[in-house]
């Protein structure tokens, strides 16, 4: 049942669908108007503020929101697929790896760019999905208690005695942005090994691979595991501490400093890298019953020709998330995404020993 | 054929409902790791000590534990209101049924606010702020979860305990009174085991709810690396490794039925709990005489930390702005602000939000006829199992109606979008009708109404219905003449907690939901992960109006 999806999937494309694909939003609109309504599932509650946009350009089309983890719609799509039920038109989604080497390779979904942004986004953000911005899992710190800058300036620093029970992070196991960093730092070897030299003054002996060798010392130096990105602010971010902990966590995230009452800050002078950057991915449902209004949905939501994207952007326009679209301004209160060091994650190659270091993690815990 | 074994027909009738919606949606997963690679990985490999051994280890400790401590509480504050003069009965048998409408991370996060030590970073709890250390095992791990799932589960002990209590007949108190036995020998000799049936349900309902919890082990035993099989499987499943945690979730399954299969051989094995005839007297209060007012104080004490205090914390975590300054500068915007582009990130209050009123009445409206459905079905078991035995049919009815509370919700919600989302022969798909989350919703609370079902039938003498059968009177007529009356406070108490634990729901409805059909608990949910945290304590606190709301109707009925 399950290997005979993609084949049923793709006999299902109709060729129109291949036609949709070239035609502008002026062209879709009409076809998209016929069609009534599209639904999109989200990983983020912003969408309710894209929806209200959407529905301000296009009164005539219902969009219809979800807003769920990607964990969540990941079971849900595959479950539907294998209900025959076509539940999304679009999703917007992150989990890259699993989006890519799970849903889209068993023909759950499928890409689409926009012809008007297809210039506009470098080839490595449009294949083989379009990622309509970029986030962070990255090393920040308590600029309160830390006021001369970040404590640290290499990763290694976190496997010192001083760090020991003091560095606070997501349990990898239980949230797959942590695990693709756990696992980006494997792949990073080389990267690590130099990090270490210069950091100790001496290299890591030949055959030890120095990403699994971080990894390991750092679980060792009692690293603090917690279940949400919002404890990781917590502890880290807290007003009044005297030494706080250092953690991973979203850049993005210190726009909350102020409800919240945090003192974040990205610690961004970091050896090798502070983190990773991952893509906010698009794309369609194969089986679509509203497959023009999908595509027009999915270039409302890349934003409009202005300089910050407009009001279908808007709600992204945020320090710490980057738009893909090169002709969008980076946010004036943010690092620019070409000066900021954290490593864009390869969903492709992660998803190739993403279960080992799963595994590798599994036996340090 | 039917005439031949008594019972065989309903105890029939009762399993095919069970197979359809219990069985069934499991077979469908459990075809999916059938024969995978997975097995060796999880019971014999270098991952299995830390992916399943310890886990599990941890997991029966906190399941014992919290049994034996909800049991113990739940059963002593049972005794206290139902059977004793202590002063404010009410109000402690009001209290005593709240934790379990509070959701258990506001338990943890009250924990948290009176033991965190600085291990987690951020603030510090009220003990360590007074000057006062707070070792990490006193802060995180077994010890607090054990606790905080016994604050959160005896309310389920209590309520089945004290349904059966208050059905003891006090004819038999009166007559081992005058014949001169002590209270001891009263409490042993008659109390006790008249309430066994009740004090193993409420024990195998705290042990399969700790075993099955989530967020407790995840808020309170992450950040000294402890596991449990819950959060090891929600782990897994996040993580794109489903086949694992499928088989995780079955490995919990087996273990829990092995221990609570136990339970059951306890409960059948003896046949006298027999003592509503229909005709006793009501039991008259004991005398406390000194005890009294300790016994007063300790009980209240007990309801203090246990729901007064996390309702306060939750109720004011929804006017804060701030999380780390609970009692500053509170504000109605989180209920009913206007949407304000510098205040929340642009939010409007939760009666604001237009899915609100179409997600209380579906939550509502869900919960009644649940509760309903699972109550009937959940009595019908009761009789059927309460009959005479028939080899296997019996044994499979008992553990099919056990088995959804031990699954975690998440599998389950999947199972039902696999096997009833699409159309099956002429019945059209159930995706995005009330319907589907009414069903695995049914399915998922039949335990509640299966175990106070049991506890309560298993008290009603069979001469009665001996008598109505010989007399001639039909099973529907025994059924509505015998036991529904007799049965009535158990089955409201049952129905409750049916009521509760749907309209708080959220593991299982999160995948099920459509925009057609929000519920409260996924709102809240929504609202939580987006870092609105005191938008989605307002609707949590919206669910836990609901259930008080039933409660006190429910109290009036009886």
């Amino acid at each position: 049942m399950r290997a005979a999806l993609p084949l049923i999937a793709l006999l299902a494309t109709p060729a129109f669908a291949q036609d949709l694909d070239t035609l502008d939003a002026s062209s879709l609109r009409p076809l998209a108007e016929a069609e009534g309504s599209v639904t999109v599932y989200a990983f983020t509650s912003r969408i309710a503020r894209v929806e209200a946009a959407f529905e301000a350009a296009y009164p005539d089309i219902d969009m219809v929101t979800f807003d769920m983890s990607s964990t969540e719609q990941i079971a849900r799509i595959r479950s539907e697929a294998e209900a025959g039920i076509a539940g999304a038109d679009v999703v917007y989604i992150s989990d890259a790896p699993v989006v890519l080497g799970d849903l889209l390779a068993a023909g759950h979904i499928a890409p689409y760019v926009p012809p008007r942004v297809a210039e506009l986004v470098p080839e490595a953000l449009k294949q083989p999905l379009l990622a309509q911005r970029l986030s962070t899992k990255v090393l920040m710190y308590n600029e309160e208690s830390y006021p001369e800058g970040a404590p640290v300036d290499s990763l290694w620093d976190l496997t010192r005695p001083e760090w020991a029970g003091k560095v606070i992070m997501v349990d990898p196991l239980q949230r797959g942005d942590y695990l693709d960093l756990m696992t980006e730092i494997m792949l990073r070897d080389d990267e690590m090994a130099a990090a270490y030299a210069t950091e100790f003054g001496e290299p890591l002996p030949e055959s030890t691979q120095a990403g699994q060798r971080f990894i390991e010392d750092l679980f060792a130096n009692d690293l603090v595991l917690v279940g949400s990105t919002d404890d990781v602010n917590a502890a880290i971010g807290a007003k009044g501490q005297e030494a706080a902990p250092i953690g991973f966590t979203s850049y993005s995230d210190r726009r909350d400093n102020e409800d919240e009452g945090w003192a974040l800050q990205v610690a961004n002078e970091v050896a090798p890298a502070n983190g990773i950057v991952f893509p906010a991915l698009l794309a369609v449902n194969p089986n679509s019953a509203h497959p023009a209004a999908a595509r027009l949905a999915m270039d409302f939501m890349m934003g409009d020709d202005s300089d910050t994207g407009g009001p279908a952007f808007a709600p992204f326009y945020v320090a710490g998330d980057w738009a893909t679209r090169t002709d969008i301004a980076p946010h004036p209160d943010a690092i620019p995404l070409a000066e900021f060091n954290g490593w864009t994650i390869d969903a492709a190659k992660t998803a190739e020993i993403r279960a080992e270091v799963a595994d590798l993690i599994l036996t340090l815990q | 054929m039917m005439r031949s074994i008594p019972g065989a027909g309903l105890t029939c009738a009762v399993l095919s409902i069970l197979i359809v919606l219990v069985a069934a949606p499991l077979a469908t997963i459990a075809i999916d790791t059938f024969g995978s690679p997975a097995w060796a990985e999880v019971l014999n490999s270098r991952l299995s000590r830390n992916l399943f051994w310890k886990p599990l280890g941890t997991t029966l400790l906190l399941g014992t534990g919290v049994a034996f401590g909800c049991v113990l509480i739940g059963g002593f504050l049972a005794w206290l209101v139902t059977m004793t003069d202590v002063p404010f009965r009410r109000s402690i048998g009001f209290m005593a049924t709240l934790p379990f409408m509070i959701p258990s991370f506001a338990t943890a996060l009250a924990w948290g606010t009176l033991f965190r030590n600085s291990r987690a970073g951020g603030s510090t709890g009220l003990l360590e702020g007074l000057g006062l250390g707070v070792p990490d095992w006193l802060a995180w791990g077994l010890v607090p979860t054990t606790l905080v799932l016994i604050a959160h589960y005896y309310a389920l002990a209590f309520t089945v305990i004290s349904a059966s209590l208050s059905s003891v007949n006090g004819d038999l108190v009166e007559a081992a009174q005058m014949s001169g036995a002590s209270r001891r020998r009263i409490l042993f000799g008659i109390i006790l085991p008249v309430v066994m049936p009740a004090m193993l349900a409420g024990g195998s309902l705290a042990f399969a709810g700790a075993v099955s919890n989530f967020a407790a082990p995840a808020l309170l035993g992450l950040p000294v690396r402890m596991q449990t099989l819950s959060t090891r499987l929600f782990g897994m499943i996040e993580i794109g490794q489903t086949e694992r945690g499928y088989i995780l979730a079955f490995l919990l399954i087996l273990v829990s039925a092995l221990f609570l299969g136990a339970g059951n051989r306890i409960l059948s094995g003896r046949r006298s709990f027999a003592t509503i005839t229909g005709k006793g007297t009501r039991n008259k209060p004991q005398a406390l005489g000194a005890a009294r007012i300790p016994l007063c104080a300790l009980a209240l004490a007990i309801c203090f930390v246990t729901t007064v205090l996390p309702i306060v914390l939750l109720v004011s975590a929804s006017f804060a702005p701030m999380s780390s300054a609970l009692f500053s500068d509170w504000t109605l915007h989180f209920w009913v602000g206007a949407a304000d582009p510098a205040f929340a990130r642009g939010q409007a209050g939760v009666f604001r939000n237009p899915q609100l009123m179409t997600a209380l009445w579906m939550t509502l409206g869900l919960g009644a006829c649940v509760a309903l459905t699972a109550t009937v079905i959940g009595l019908l078991a009761a009789v059927a199992l309460n009959g005479r035995r028939i080899p296997v049919l019996t044994e499979l009815t008992a553990q099919l109606g056990f088995l959804p509370m031990l699954l975690p919700g998440i599998a389950f919600g999947a199972a039902y979008i696999a096997l009833y989302g699409a159309p099956i022969g002429p019945f059209p798909a159930l995706y995005g009708t009330p319907l589907l989350l009414g069903l695995a919703l049914t399915a998922a609370t039949l335990p509640f109404a299966v175990q106070t079902g049991r506890a309560t039938v298993a008290q009603i003498s069979g001469d009665v219905e001996e008598a109505a059968r010989m007399t001639g009177a039909g099973f529907f007529r025994r059924l509505g003449a015998i036991t529904l009356p007799l049965a009535r406070r158990g089955m409201i108490a049952g129905g409750l907690l049916t009521f509760v634990s749907v309209i708080g729901d959220l593991a299982i409805v999160v995948l099920l939901y459509t925009p057609s059909t929000p519920v409260l608990s996924v709102l809240s949910y929504r609202y939580a992960s987006d870092g609105f945290h005191q938008f989605a304590n307002a609707v949590t606190i919206l669910i836990l109006v609901l259930s008080v709301a039933a409660t006190l109707i429910a109290r009036r009925t009886r």
